[in-house]
């Protein structure tokens, strides 16, 4: 359904697209179409296959001894991928090094790291590095943020 | 000779480039090995730095960890039963026996010379195919050039392993994301909802570091399983003794021919290069019976065969743009990012790079010989890197690969956005290769369609009265049947097997 429903949005927005050709002449919509009708006849094609093959059985999942473990694989993911958009959000305000340290020691933790001082050599170690590799090594701009001001402020 | 055969072993023969080989090399011995990080991972993470490097030394240090990568991946399927890379899966069959009884070592050196062995026949078709098939491909015309990559699209096919539908449909998401941006022909902007950041498209990089990297990093956070087994380290001599080298001559002939041939077909890859050869030692073996119980010959038929493939899988992509695999397809786009395109017209312009090219992977071969077996007991020791330390290193490098790009915070968002579409389609239990050699290839095809019917005012009959175009049109039927029969077999085996099942 959710493929059936981008084939729709991207069907109507392909109706949008300025006509602009010579006559007898393929335009800017017209690679967009053939898209069109390939994502539709093909969603259309995964849900009847869906509909064709469903049995009774296939409605409930079984439930699995282990589903506790499931569940906080599940949700360890869902911290990850969050840790990651707020590292997005925050990364070009803060800048690189205030930004990663946190996310990379968030990331350890996920992944088992139980012991803090690992977790606070590994994040800071691995992130300046990563700073000074990029940004001195192969001068790719990583943004500073705020910190040169911060160390500005408490180093006169 | 041609000049540019001796300028490109110039370079290719450079200090610097060099340098980077056995670079490349050792990050990909590295790399393979390790359970949860693929090929294409560990070139991803490496993008960033080679934007900022020459393209001579760029594309050395990219084909170092393709070749060592390849060559990584025995070494856990040996010592863990796991094989780091999906080539590598075949050889666990017969490598992880014989490091169960003691032969680890022995395992282990005979996977690396039938690596460099396969490797090696390999550069020799690459050398002697790639100008051949670069100098056919200049008489193409936008007609014949479309069919090409109809063709290339077709390969989406093989790659939709379980459902053709679902295959298809990823390569379809390809097609409709490429046409975001300015459309080829007439710069008409389309999809881009009034985004500066969208009027030059989606770089296909970006969108694959996102595809690869997140789905990789939520499946190792999902599966902390993988780094509890024992590791036997302690190894005994790795270089291979005069039987051992007796009794894979023909293993080795097999898949080094098998791997060389079936990496020129794109699609078909390491993996089924591995097991075809895999097969058809065992059938050519006068003890098939050892065969999986720690046979020599079983580690170095798919050895031989996945390195060959390396090779092999140069050849489409350097002489008509095409790539064979994942690996080649990020190659293409780190070869696009220094200003160099591949496909025919790369051998006529680029000559010496071309060359340089095909040089660096004959060294990377050498060298990924002599450190895999120099080093190995050291580089065992990497197996034993804890995820928590080389997880995060890798999301934080994905962050830096797309921010690098075009120095734009915009297009880590896309990088992430697509990480989500990886997600989702490994939740729909879609495959991710179909997008992703649509985004590489969907641009040219839309191009040379467009061109093609312009110049013949709207007549398709231009595709069906070349005889290249009508050529590769019958293979792209052809593929596109095979694909339809196997799905049809496949489905008519599960029916039965649960049909035999039922009481």
């Amino acid at each position: 359904m959710v493929l059936l429903a981008f084939a729709l949005v991207y069907g109507a927005l392909t109706t949008q697209l300025p006509i602009r050709s010579l006559p007898d002449t393929p335009g800017p919509p017209f690679f967009p179409w053939i898209n069109t009708a390939i994502l539709l006849a093909l969603s259309l094609g995964l849900l009847a296959q869906g509909i064709w093959a469903k049995t009774p059985d296939d409605g409930s999942p079984e439930a699995t001894p282990d589903g506790a473990t499931e569940a906080t694989e599940r949700w360890r993911a869902v911290w990850a991928l969050g840790a990651f958009l707020a590292y997005l959000l925050v990364l070009p305000g803060l800048g690189f090094l205030l930004a990663t340290i946190p996310f990379f020691a968030a990331l350890m933790v996920l992944f088992g790291e139980k012991r803090w001082l690992w977790v606070a050599i590994g994040s800071i170690g691995i992130s300046v590095a990563l700073y000074v590799l990029f940004r001195h090594g192969f001068d790719v701009f990583l943004p500073r943020g705020v910190l040169p001001d911060l160390l500005a402020t408490i180093i006169p | 000779m041609s000049p540019d055969v001796l300028i490109g072993l110039t370079q290719a023969t450079g200090l610097l480039v060099l340098l980077s080989t056995c670079i490349g090399v050792v990050i990909g011995l590295v790399v393979g090995m390790i359970p949860g990080m693929t090929i294409s991972t560990g070139i991803i993470v490496l993008l960033p730095v080679t934007f900022v490097l020459p393209a001579d030394i760029s594309i050395a240090l990219l084909l170092g960890l393709y070749i060592g990568g390849m060559t990584g991946g025995s070494f856990s399927a040996v010592l863990l039963n796991i094989p780091g890379t999906p080539s590598a899966s075949a050889t666990a069959i017969d490598g992880y026996p014989m490091a169960a009884r003691g032969e680890a070592g022995r395992a282990l050196g005979i996977a690396i010379t039938a690596s460099f062995i396969g490797g090696m026949t390999s550069f020799l078709f690459l050398f002697f195919v790639a100008p051949l098939l670069a100098n056919v491909a200049l008489e193409f015309r936008t007609e014949d050039m479309f069919a090409v990559l109809f063709f290339g699209i077709t390969i989406i096919c093989s790659f939709a392993a379980k459902s053709l539908v679902k295959g298809l449909l990823s390569g379809a998401i390809g097609l409709a994301i490429v046409t975001i941006g300015q459309d080829p022909v007439m710069g008409t902007q389309r999809f881009t909802f009034g985004q500066v950041n969208l009027m030059a498209g989606v770089h296909f990089l970006t969108a694959m570091i996102g595809l690869f990297a997140i789905p990789q990093l939520v499946s190792n956070l999902t599966d902390m399983t993988g780094g509890a087994k024992q590791i036997q380290t302690k190894l005994a001599s790795v270089v291979p003794r005069l039987p051992d080298l007796k009794a894979i001559r023909l293993p080795v002939t097999i898949g080094s021919l098998t791997g060389s041939f079936l990496g020129i077909l794109p699609g078909a890859g390491g993996p089924i290069a591995a097991f075809i050869s895999y097969d058809y030692t065992r059938r050519a073996s006068k003890k098939p019976e050892t065969f999986g119980n720690g046979a020599v010959e079983g580690v170095a038929a798919p050895e031989s065969a996945n390195n060959a493939v390396t090779g092999g899988a140069l050849i489409p992509m350097m002489t008509l743009g095409i790539p064979g695999d994942p690996v080649t397809a990020i190659l293409i786009g780190a070869l696009i990012v220094h200003g160099l395109a591949p496909g025919p017209l790369m051998f006529l312009e680029r000559g010496d790079f071309a060359y340089g090219l095909i040089f660096s992977f004959f060294w990377a071969n050498i060298f990924n010989f002599i450190i895999a077996l120099a080093a190995l007991r050291l580089l065992v020791k990497v197996l034993a890197t804890p995820r928590a330390l080389l997880m995060p290193t890798v999301a934080v490098l994905c962050v830096i690969g797309s921010f690098a790009l075009r120095n734009n915070f915009f297009d880590v968002y896309v990088m992430l956005f697509f990480g989500l579409i990886g997600l989702g389609m490994r939740w729909l239990d879609m495959p991710v290769v179909p997008l992703l050699l649509a985004l590489v290839l969907g641009g040219q095809l839309e191009e040379n369609l467009r061109v093609a019917l312009t110049s013949s005012q709207g007549d398709i009959a231009i595709f069906f009265t070349s005889p290249i175009s009508l050529g590769f049109l019958f293979l792209s039927a052809l593929s596109i049947a095979w694909s339809l029969r196997s799905a049809w077999q496949s489905k008519r085996a599960t029916n039965l097997h649960k049909k035999e099942l039922t009481p």
